[in-house]
């Protein structure tokens, strides 16, 4: 914890190696046993002489490269140089179970180039790890393709738990082995506890909780996808796990963390930040050049259309002037015979004189209109000549009524169009003169005005949120206020709105009479926006720019909308936020609770999902089938290892957890292996060196009589129905 | 006229001779010897990759068989027992790889809240989500539906949609 706000980066892959095979010379014609710690994460090998052994990823891909066409197979960390093979990545274990023996083949094909060796068969015997009572299915077919495919001379299974506690609890050179302990195995998608009296595993009494780093690493991936949905980056799985194994811990008492971390303070105190790569966006700045310049474009532009315009304009009074003329010139050019005169309008498409003298009327008026608009641009309003209005009916004939109807209708709108324009000057007025005032007030005595501002702002903020709790509340089908509506409709659709008393007097329904009748539809309409709400904001816009402007003691954090968007303090440690535009910040995940949370899930798995009980139940259980000797004889050498044994605080919080369930004088030791991920290869290496080891193991003819399930029974093996 | 497939493979055979091998290339070992393997073994058929679920309730299956014919054996065979015999009972110890699965837990369950981890005395009734206090409830009515089952399957909960 001495690294506290520290921000720390995701790293990058490094490229694999090539690294040459060993040389076999030492081994050949030597029968030194060769030793395979086949785990679900990572394989380690080597001969039971060497001092430590060779590691690397178990998975195994085939993958056709693309650029030059080529098969490739490629093992472990070399999957990483090809980007295409990762997606064809197969690892021979499913969980705990061997499931899939092509990648074992390719696995151990990839072991046995490695060690060099270059002879027609395997003559090693050969000690490799299985998992707790693993099937007998994966147990057989690992037999067949060791027996058949190597014809390898014996091989021997053993627990690789047992083997770290071997391991880091040798007898002497040539004692048996004869501890008692309890072994807590952390593995990849398991945890097993198996207790060990006399230097024999009691495999009966041995417990597997499905929980291991695989399932630690998905839950900790989906809290992170949670809690950053819309992260720029995918996060993947390895980069998780890179997160499990360096920023995440056990806490010795969960509860009473959380309740620390209740302080928003204590949140953002304990939290990781881990910033992910990202890139900047190129913003192309524009210079001060640029920018006149492409504004002078725009202006041109406008010109050019404005002048398009304008021809067009004249065109089209050249146009009408053209057809005046014509139609001038045809009126005039008229013979006196009638006849052929209505023959003539005929053809140029006019019923009768009236309508051609319309449409000449009509173009004369455009023409004066548009050349007064070129002249002075101004739109003067002109009386319309009223002549006819005075005039009584009587007086005039059919035309001249129809005449005077048209010119009632334009005075009316004339009338109306000015009586319109009065109007808004005098609001504009009345708005000043109101503003005038208020600088007055203002001015004279600022904290009364400011107090009569605050109050107008209070009010319609409680308006608003009141009409909010009323749309909330109608919403949900059980409140009063729903069922008041529910009430009201069915009075308005009932066939009888008459009140009973009411019909007895003969009285009809009278809904609508009165204009406050129709408000209840109002009520009703629960789905319409309210045009008030708007008003509502509108005006508290204005007030609140207003105090703002003028008054000191009024800030942003006063205003409605930051007051509807405040986030809680507890929130915004928890997920701190970043501004839109903020591209580190936004690529940056704070972890917080999360890394306590994740192993925590160890010892109660139900937090996750997984319906069983944890590392501290477990262990209980186990206990519970044994005498209390062997009880205290468990306890006083617990043994943990594998490799996510490492995470800090294990081992107060597994303390903390036994101590109270047993009885207050045995002594609880807890001990971890020394090197977690290491000890079984070398607890098996060393075990290879004793003479016990050529008696556990199935040699090629026991393989032929017996099949490929049979094996020993010994201290440190399965233990099964196939003996 | 070389025929159309032949012209495009052409060029990549030429250069296959040419360049040197890729990084991925060295690290291939498909085609480095194998003296080691015995070229006369067949596959198994039975080899292919069965499902992990196949495969347990196989070996379910067998241990079950294998049970039954203990106890049949047990009960005819002579009273007489074994100076071999452990003092555990061998019907119920043989361990197989479902027997040692842990069994559910029995402690009673703390409610942790959903989206801050932190203790969660409160549950939202609409989305069944666990909540520490109100300010995170404001968050949680602002959620989306899908968003809210994504919370609930980190919990292991996975409502069934109607």
């Amino acid at each position: 914890m001495t690294d506290n706000h520290r921000t720390t980066y995701i790293p990058a892959n490094l490229l694999p190696v090539v690294v040459p095979p060993d040389s076999y010379d030492d081994f050949r014609s030597k029968s030194t046993p060769l030793i395979i710690d086949n785990g679900s994460t990572n394989i380690r090998f080597g001969f039971s002489t060497a001092s430590s052994p060779h590691s690397n990823l178990n998975v195994v891909a085939k993958y056709k490269e693309r650029k030059y066409n080529k098969p490739l197979l490629l093992f472990g960390d070399a999957i990483d140089a090809e980007s295409g093979a990762k997606g064809q990545a197969r690892t021979p274990w499913e969980g705990d179970v061997l499931l899939n023996f092509d990648a074992l083949e390719n696995a151990l094909d990839y072991v046995f180039i490695r060690l060099g060796i270059d002879t027609s068969s395997v003559e090693h015997p050969i000690l490799m790890t299985e998992r707790l009572s693993s099937s007998l299915h994966s147990r057989a077919l690992t037999s067949e393709l060791m027996f058949e495919q190597y014809s390898v001379p014996s091989v021997t299974y053993c627990v690789d738990s047992l083997m770290s506690f071997y391991q880091n609890n040798k007898p002497g050179s040539s004692e048996r082995f004869t501890s008692d302990g309890l072994v807590v195995s952390f593995n990849t998608a398991s945890t097993s506890v198996v207790p060990v009296v006399e230097g024999r595993g009691i495999m009966s009494h041995a417990k597997r909780i499905p929980w291991g780093t695989q399932q630690s690493t998905d839950y900790l991936l989906k809290l992170i996808q949670l809690k950053y949905p819309s992260f720029p980056t995918r996060v993947t799985s390895t980069q998780t796990n890179w997160m499990l194994r360096n920023l995440c811990e056990f806490a010795t008492d969960y509860p009473a963390l959380l309740r620390s971390m209740k302080n928003p303070l204590h949140l953002r105190e304990s939290e990781y930040i881990v910033q992910f790569p990202f890139a900047i966006p190129i913003v192309e700045e524009k210079t001060e050049e640029e920018l006149t310049r492409i504004a002078e474009k725009r202006k041109e532009q406008g010109k050019k259309l404005q002048e398009i315009a304008a021809k067009n304009r004249m065109e089209k009074l050249v146009q009408k002037e053209n057809d005046l003329q014509y139609l001038n010139n045809l009126k005039e050019g008229r013979s006196d015979n009638k006849r052929e005169w209505i023959n003539t309008l005929q053809s140029e498409g006019f019923e009768d004189e009236g309508a051609l003298d319309d449409i000449i009327k009509k173009l004369e008026l455009d023409l004066k209109r548009a050349r007064k608009k070129e002249a002075d641009g101004d739109d003067s309003v002109e009386e319309p000549s009223f002549s006819l209005i005075e005039v009584p009916d009587v007086e005039l004939d059919e035309e001249g009524l129809k005449e005077k109807k048209k010119q009632k209708l334009m005075k009316a709108g004339f009338e109306a169009r000015a009586r319109a324009r009065r109007e808004k000057e005098k609001e504009r007025e009345e708005k000043e003169a109101d503003e005038k005032r208020d600088e007055e007030e203002r001015e004279r005595d600022i904290g009364k005005w400011s107090g009569k501002l605050r109050q107008e702002q209070e009010a319609i903020m409680n308006r608003i949120k009141d009409r909010n709790r009323r749309k909330a509340a109608l919403s949900d089908r059980k409140s009063a206020a729903a069922q008041a509506r529910m009430k009201s409709i069915a009075t308005l659709a009932a066939d009888d709105r008459v009140p009973k008393k009411k019909r007895k007097t003969g009285a009809e329904d009278m809904f609508g009479a009165d204009d406050e009748d129709w408000a209840i539809y109002r009520k009703i309409n629960t789905a319409a926006a309210s045009s008030d709400e708007e008003d509502d904001i509108n005006q508290l816009q204005t007030i609140e720019l207003k105090l703002l402007a003028h008054d000191p003691t009024f800030t942003t954090e006063h205003t409605h909308a930051s007051i509807a968007s405040q986030r809680s303090a507890l929130i915004s440690a928890f997920r701190p936020r970043y501004e839109e535009g903020d591209i580190e910040g936004n690529t940056r995940i704070h972890l917080n609770t999360e890394r306590w949370r994740v192993c925590e899930a160890y010892f109660s798995p139900g937090m996750a999902g997984v319906d069983s009980a944890g590392v501290g139940e477990v262990i209980q259980n186990v206990l519970a089938r044994f005498s209390n000797s062997d009880k205290a004889r468990l306890v006083k050498n617990v043994f943990v290892t594998g490799s996510p044994s490492k995470l800090p605080g294990l081992i107060p919080k597994l303390h903390a957890t036994l101590r109270p369930i047993l009885p207050p004088e045995m002594p609880l030791e807890i001990i971890r292996a020394v090197d977690p991920e290491i000890d079984a290869w070398k607890g098996m290496a060393a075990f290879a060196n004793t003479e016990e080891f050529e008696r556990v193991g199935v040699t090629k003819a026991e393989y032929e009589e017996w099949g490929g399930e049979t094996i020993r029974r010994w201290w440190g093996g399965n233990w099964n129905s196939s003996m | 006229m070389a025929p159309k497939g032949g012209s495009k493979k052409k060029p990549s055979l030429a250069d296959d001779t040419a360049h040197s091998p890729t990084l991925p290339e060295q690290l291939s070992y498909l085609h480095t010897p194998r003296p080691f393997k015995n070229p006369a073994y067949t596959k198994n058929l039975n080899r292919r990759t069965k499902n992990l679920k196949t495969v347990l309730a196989q070996e379910r299956d067998r241990e079950r068989l294998e049970r039954d014919r203990r106890r049949h054996q047990r009960h005819h065979l002579p009273m007489d027992v074994d100076a071999e015999t452990t003092k555990i009972d061998p019907d119920h110890d043989i361990p197989t790889y479902s027997s040692i699965e842990a069994p559910p837990s029995l402690l009673p369950q703390r409610h942790y809240c959903d989206i801050t981890g932190l203790e969660a005395p409160y549950t939202d009734p609409a989305t069944a989500l666990r909540f520490h206090d109100k300010s995170v409830y404001e968050l949680i009515k602002a959620l989306s539906s899908s968003a809210a089952k994504d919370y609930l399957s980190a919990r292991g909960v996975n409502p069934i949609v109607k």
